[in-house]
């Protein structure tokens, strides 16, 4: 029951992220508007965005491309990227307790993929992967209804593992820390985390990674945009 | 205790988005980092070996800090690294699992785990190419926490040992990522700090190798080489780590602490050759202006401010100044303002300074660099803790660096059992 209130609560703060992105996709084909709906609801930036392709995004980490449980069941490589794509990749869980982690994280991705569903010239370049911290409660049934609420509009895709040993090697390829803090009195452990969301290219190479104060569905754009502008 | 942001860590993100000011941790740490909030159980701390004194190399100190263990107040542990390096400044990585330190002199790199087992830190990996791989850099200086690497800032350059000198990035796992030289007219670096809701870097200014490894005495008496100092700030456009301004700030800028309220959009640092204070205020346009906003004691005396911390509400100001042992406390709510309020004299050769994040206590370190201390005054080694009610400082414990045998104390990072 627990579990549901927080995926309600997940629920409500993604539609809270697509509020004003309409009930009906947009055509890939409807290209950017000046005033996208992707960013409202969305914190305002205090600072000038610096112009796509005027820096350099140079590899931070090489990444595998591993092999999880994907929403459907199957298992299958998670980023699977042809050549020019990129990946978003996110680390996430279900039952994560705290109103302001997961779900706000969870807000910016699906601004993300709204802005994306925007772009036809970006959408068929770029997939979000977000993949669970808690393989022995989010199983992929969890991750469909999940998903099916989110109703992506870009390529999205949801995976878990086996179990924690299948994650393991993930987040030690990605550099992404995880403890288990004990429930109080016996109580649900908590999965402690720092929030890192990756943009991966087709070498497998990590080209940013954004946490505090950078994961914002804007930058990542921009970053998409300066990749593309490499080729 | 630790509070990654309750049980979910996505944390600084979204306490950016609704606790509002509570953006770093331990106030002058990356806003990176998960953040320490509560008790800190321990203090690692970065010392010089002395030649002669205990196994004379530099090492990794844990003093306990939490009043309510054993350990309060005493050496937990010790981590030689073998060799004396000029161990100066340190930092944690992103997910606070690693403690990065570096040597002055040869620009080596130590890593170690503090995650496994907090109360002994464990070396586990020494970058001794660093100067290589880096295309020249020399004197690793600040370790700021980036998302999944570090910042680290140079003071040198291998070519001419001057001040000439690079930002440069490096993995978690040690892996050169690039080289960003400091731009031409401010050539000099020091410190390195972000102000992510502002997406704005500052950068400060320090000497090269040729002069921080001098004797003092013998560097204050050449004029040429008194020369050789940083009197430049650079603000950056971070995330396309473009240079935006040079900011002329005169008399060596060291260490930055920006505001931590994200609505402020300012920043203070102190100059050493001059003992003042400045402020770096935003001029609303994504431009910013330096302005003088007082002096450290008696600046023709030469204070020597070294270090500074800022409390979490952006009202107190630490300045601690290496000459006079003297810790000065402003009130800095009004941030062109600074308004001194308190002063204590901690010790001889008084250098940095770390606060809690509640702003109750403060820790304080002697040694600047082995061939400045006992320039002048004593050369005592010690770490002090003192509590702040917010109009005087409490003694709270000591520890004599050489009574123990450790060294010459440097840069504290505050840590919690459960790491």
């Amino acid at each position: 029951m627990a579990r549901l209130a927080i995926a309600l609560v997940w629920l409500l703060a993604a539609a809270a992220a697509s509020a004003h992105g309409g009930s009906h996709a947009r055509s890939a084909a409807s290209v950017p508007v000046a005033a996208e709906p992707a960013d409202e609801g969305a914190p305002s930036l205090a600072y000038e965005l610096p112009v796509a392709g005027s820096y350099e995004l140079p590899p931070i980490l090489r990444v595998e491309d591993h092999a999880l449980l994907g929403s459907d069941g199957e298992r299958a490589r998670i980023l699977a990227l042809a050549p020019g794509q990129l990946a978003i990749v996110s680390f996430l869980y279900l039952g994560c307790r705290d109103p302001g982690g997961c779900p706000l994280a969870l807000a910016t991705l699906v601004r993300l993929d709204r802005a994306l569903a925007q772009r036809g010239d970006l959408a068929s370049r770029v997939r979000l992967v977000s993949v669970s911290f808690d393989p022995r409660h989010d199983r992929p049934e969890d991750l469909a209804r999940l998903r099916a609420g989110l109703a992506p509009r870009a390529d999205w895709r949801f995976f878990t593992a086996e179990g924690e040993a299948d994650l393991a090697p993930v987040l030690a390829d990605f550099g992404q820390d995880l403890d288990v803090i004990p429930g109080e009195g016996g109580g649900t452990p908590a999965l402690g985390h720092v929030l890192k969301v990756f943009l991966v290219d087709a070498d497998g190479n990590v080209r940013n990674v954004y946490s505090t104060g950078f994961l914002d569905h804007r930058l990542v754009l921009l970053d998409v945009e300066t990749l593309v502008m490499e080729e | 205790m630790r509070h990654r942001s309750l049980d979910c860590v996505v944390g600084l993100a979204a306490a950016f988005a609704l606790v509002g000011p509570a953006l770093a941790d331990e106030t002058c740490q990356s806003p990176y980092l998960p953040r320490l909030t509560g008790q800190e159980d321990f203090v690692y701390v970065w010392t010089l070996g002395i030649e002669g004194l205990g196994d004379g190399s530099d090492k990794l100190v844990t003093v306990g800090a939490n009043p309510a263990r054993r350990d309060y107040g005493k050496v937990v542990s010790s981590v030689s690294v073998g060799g004396r390096h000029e161990a100066h400044h340190a930092g944690f990585t992103d997910d606070r699992r690693q403690l990065w330190a570096g040597g002055l002199d040869d620009s080596r790199i130590f890593v170690f785990d503090v995650h496994s087992d907090p109360a002994h830190p464990k070396l586990v990996r020494t970058i001794e190419d660093f100067a290589q791989r880096s295309g020249g850099v020399v004197g690793p200086h600040t370790f700021y926490a980036l998302p999944g690497r570090m910042l680290i800032t140079g003071l040198s350059n291998a070519k001419d040992w001057g001040g000439r000198t690079a930002l440069v990035e490096v993995n978690n796992e040690g892996e050169f990522i690039r080289t960003l030289w400091m731009p031409e007219g401010a050539e000099y670096g020091y410190d390195a700090r972000v102000k992510p809701e502002r997406n704005r870097l500052l950068t400060s200014s320090f000497t090269g190798h040729a002069n921080y490894m001098r004797k003092l005495g013998e560097l204050m008496g050449d004029a040429l080489a008194m020369k050789k100092f940083g009197n430049t700030m650079v603000v950056w456009d971070f995330h396309a780590r473009k240079p935006l301004q040079t900011l002329a700030v005169p008399g060596a800028p060291l260490e930055i602490r920006w505001a931590l309220r994200p609505e402020h959009d300012y920043a203070f640092t102190s100059t050493a050759l001059t003992s003042k204070l400045w402020g770096i205020f935003g001029k609303g346009d994504g431009s910013y202006e330096a302005v003088e906003i007082g002096d450290v004691g008696d600046p023709s005396k030469t204070p020597l401010p070294v270090d500074i911390s800022l409390s979490a509400d952006d009202r107190f100001l630490f300045v601690d100044s290496f000459m006079d042992g003297t810790v000065r406390i402003y009130d800095v709510s009004e941030p062109r303002k600074a308004r001194l309020v308190h002063e204590r004299v901690i010790g001889p050769q008084l250098n940095m300074v770390s606060q809690s994040w509640d702003g109750k206590r403060l820790y304080f370190t002697s040694s600047l660099l082995a061939n400045w201390d006992g320039t002048g005054h004593e050369d005592a080694q010690f770490l002090k803790a003192f509590g702040w009610d917010g109009k005087a400082l409490s003694a709270a414990f000591e520890i004599d660096f050489r009574k123990q045998a450790l060294g010459r104390p440097h840069i504290m990072n505050l840590a919690s059992a459960g790491s």
